[in-house]
């Protein structure tokens, strides 16, 4: 038997292993072993990504996906992320984690049978949507029409190893919103949406967003040295796909844990769970559908597109029906005070979905204006900043509050009372450093200022001073994520205000002066690499007579396909990074240069591994506490 | 009315009067911050605003592409098939600029013919054409599928 018609026996098993669990949704509830149909689909889809791995790998050309997608050239590795690296395999790879989600959920220990096989049932319903999704519009097995003998795919840029672990780490992040969506409906159908309902879904919760930030760091890294614009983040439609279920994502984790703790907001919570996975699904929408303009370019199907959100409704259609049904009689009636821990997480709720709906509008309405007005528009990034610059404000405003607040009820002024002298602190620091070195406007001070203090009132939180030993607190991991956001902030602004650039025409031996740095560029070196040819301009930083840094800025030139590339080069140190780009324009004999100071910007990577950590800690806490 | 409901009263009508400015400001911002896509022939035929950035995008024509090495200005012109319009523009062309290749420059128009190019974008991949230089083709009669 050939090994396609072998895949296709394999994914058909899965989708109708996953039908038959979900049937148990019915009114009847068809019951069948919740143990074997949850965890079928999760060893034949692996089998099947398996499966297309190795006909990578093999390089058979008798699959049009290996044609299309690889070349018996390519290095091992990328012929591996070749297999996830195109919309059939990213398909498939997306109904594993589907999978592996739900095998790793059929052996929590819920005792409430009832909830624990409704949430498996609707994951086995989505599996088996998506399934039928990719066996019949997106078949990864399709055999090449043609005898081939090499395969076209060498694209030089997507041959990175970041663009290689890339996908499968946001896929986690979005697919696990899917078992979020799951717990929603599942709790809506077994009427159990109370506090232990919140502790079983906590981990889950955290798990999809520690990955989504990751993966969306890691996405903007990528940008940020591949792109060779110097910029990190472009507001880019793709970008802001993966920003939107993060945004509801981060809102809806905080509101699990009010409802774990006090009880309350049962109907607010069910309804952020099922907007996160819809804009999980949006996203991906945007992005394959080709719908969208975007720096990224993605392989690109409209009828794709099109069952995404059929798909997409259907999910929303049965989630909002149970919803009108189940949603009102969910909430314990309660009151909330204006001053307390429970009202400062609902503002910081407010504020995270008005930074969403920002997102959305001007994500989507490019793309009204493109269907109903056949107009093409684009957003520029002044709507973005603009827009979110008060509300980032207000955001770091409660964060530094709320935090210190009490559960029920609380006093304002104490609370300012334990913060002032922190508050104090930054806004002497940075009022400081406008005046010893650049003088800044009051939008600046104002960010700088709140977002220092954030960073100084979590790290007091994070740590208790008992007898000289410095403690640290469960709540630890709170606090690390939110020491990562202000870092964030902060950060962000001192490298949008603080960055220069410069561009150059140089010919060897010319000195380049940027602000206080000079660069002598030294020579040019031609060079022959595996498949390309490399031409790199040698810098260096002097400082007077000495060399402090060497820089090799590159050029490839790929044969097959004819390809150019610029490798940026980075220094990176502490307070700022050097980046450097150059190419070469045609019949001419200098070079174009462009050197970028960007500083603070290791404190903008490490401030996204501080909130991962953040969201990691809280997890091992948790365990560890419950022990 | 009892104290507390007139209380939520309040308390409601402030959020949605803070919730209704907030969408205005938002939206009045979005349409301040729009920059539209013309095509050479789009470009003739619309009366351009000489303040606000536009995008214009299309062909790069066959030996349009100049290099002036005192005013260090480069210069091509994106064509349509039908009509064109004059690029110049000081910075790094992108690697992927070429004649013939599909192109959309970000700038400001100086009149129905030319624009100041601050950005020039050429996309990742040898074979990508942005979506609206087909769009401006196509309405053109000029694209061909491959």
């Amino acid at each position: 038997m050939n090994l396609g018609n072998f895949g296709n026996i394999l994914l058909l098993v899965c989708l109708s292993a996953s039908l038959i669990q979900s049937l148990y949704l019915l009114p009847k509830k068809i019951d069948i072993n919740y143990k074997i149909f949850s965890r079928i689909p999760f060893f034949f889809s692996l089998f099947a990504f398996i499966l297309l791995i190795y006909i990578f790998v093999d390089s058979n050309f008798n699959y049009q996906l290996v044609v299309n997608n690889s070349h018996s050239e390519k290095p091992l590795i990328y012929k591996i992320a070749g297999a996830w690296g195109n919309h059939e395999g990213s398909l498939l790879l997306w109904i594993l984690v589907l999978t592996i989600f739900n095998f790793i959920f059929s052996y929590s220990k819920i005792k409430n049978l009832d909830f624990k096989k409704n949430v498996i049932s609707f994951q086995s319903f989505i599996i088996f949507g998506f399934t039928l999704f990719l066996f019949f519009t997106s078949n990864p097995f399709i055999q090449s029409e043609s005898i081939v003998n090499e395969g076209l795919g060498l694209n030089p840029v997507l041959q990175d190893l970041l663009l290689a672990i890339h996908p499968p780490i946001l896929y986690i992040g979005y697919v696990g919103y899917s078992l979020v969506l799951s717990f929603a409906v599942g709790g809506m159908l077994s009427n159990k949406v109370d506090k232990e309902w919140a502790g079983w879904l906590h981990p889950w919760v955290l798990t999809a967003w520690i990955f989504l930030t990751l993966g969306i760091g890691l996405g903007s890294f990528w940008a940020y040295y591949e792109l060779g614009w110097g910029g990190y983040w472009f507001w880019d439609p793709v970008e802001n796909a993966s920003l939107m279920p993060w945004l509801a994502g981060t809102a809806l984790f905080h509101c699990v844990i009010i409802l774990e703790k006090k009880n309350i907001l049962q109907s607010w919570t069910i309804l952020l769970s099922i907007l996160t996975f819809s804009l999980s699904l949006i996203g991906t929408f945007l992005v394959r559908s080709g719908i969208l303009n975007s720096v990224h370019t993605f392989a690109s199907d409209p009828t794709r597109g099109l069952f995404i959100l059929i798909f997409l409704a259907i999910i929303l259609v049965i989630s909002f029906t149970l919803y009108a049904f189940k949603g009102p009689l969910l909430d314990n009636k309660s009151e909330i005070n204006l001053v307390s821990k429970e009202s400062s997480i609902l503002a910081n709720n407010w504020l995270l979905l008005s930074t969403l709906f920002v997102v959305f509008l001007g994500t989507l309405y490019p793309l009204g204006t493109d269907l109903f007005l056949q107009k093409s528009i684009s957003v520029g990034p002044n709507y973005y900043i603009l827009s979110l610059l008060p509300i980032t404000v207000l955001l770091l405003f409660i964060m530094i509050i709320g935090p210190n607040a009490k559960w029920q009820n609380d006093k304002i002024t104490e609370i300012i009372f334990s913060i002032s002298k922190l508050f104090i602190l930054s806004l002497a620091i940075i009022f400081g450093f406008s005046i010893y070195f650049i003088e800044l406007q009051l939008t600046q001070i104002t960010l700088l200022t709140l977002s220092l203090t954030l960073i100084l009132v979590s790290i007091k939180n994070g740590l208790r001073i008992k007898n000289n030993y410095t403690i640290i607190k469960p709540s630890l991991g709170k606090s690390l994520a939110h020491i990562g956001f202000g870092l964030l902030i902060l950060s962000v602004v001192a490298n949008a205000t603080f960055a220069q650039e410069k561009i150059f025409q140089a010919k060897v031996n010319d000195i380049l002066i940027l602000d206080n740095h000079k660069f002598k560029f030294k020579s040019v070196e031609q060079t022959k690499g595996k498949n390309y040819n490399s031409i790199k301009a040698i810098f260096y930083l002097m400082d007077n007579k000495t060399i402090l840094e060497t820089f090799k800025p590159e050029i490839r030139v790929y044969s097959n396909p004819p390809t150019v590339t610029s490798e940026t080069s980075i220094v990176r140190k502490f307070l700022a990074d050097i980046y450097v780009v150059m190419n070469i324009p045609e019949n001419s004999d200098f070079v174009n240069v462009r050197i970028h100071i960007k500083p603070l910007m290791s404190f903008i990577w490490f401030s996204i591994i501080l909130m991962t950590l953040g969201g990691v800690s809280a997890i091992v806490f948790r365990v560890r506490l419950k022990r | 009315m009892s104290n507390k409901v007139k209380k939520r009263l309040i308390i409601i009508l402030l959020s949605a009067l803070v919730l209704i400015i907030a969408t205005l400001l938002i939206t009045m911002n979005l349409r301040d911050n729009i920059i539209y896509f013309y095509s050479p022939t789009e470009l003739q035929l619309t009366n351009i605003d000489k303040k606000n950035i536009i995008r214009v995008g299309g062909l790069v024509k066959e030996d349009s592409y100049k290099y002036d090495d005192k005013t260090k200005i480069y210069s091509f012109i994106i064509t349509d098939r039908s009509n064109e319009v004059d690029v110049s523009f000081v910075g790094i062309m992108p690697n992927l600029f070429a004649e013939n290749k599909g192109v959309v420059v970000e700038g400001l128009a100086i009149d129905k013919a030319s624009i100041t190019a601050i950005k020039v974008l050429a996309k990742h991949d040898e074979n990508y054409m942005p979506p609206e230089v087909i769009e401006a083709l196509k309405k053109e009669g000029q694209w061909q599928e491959e």
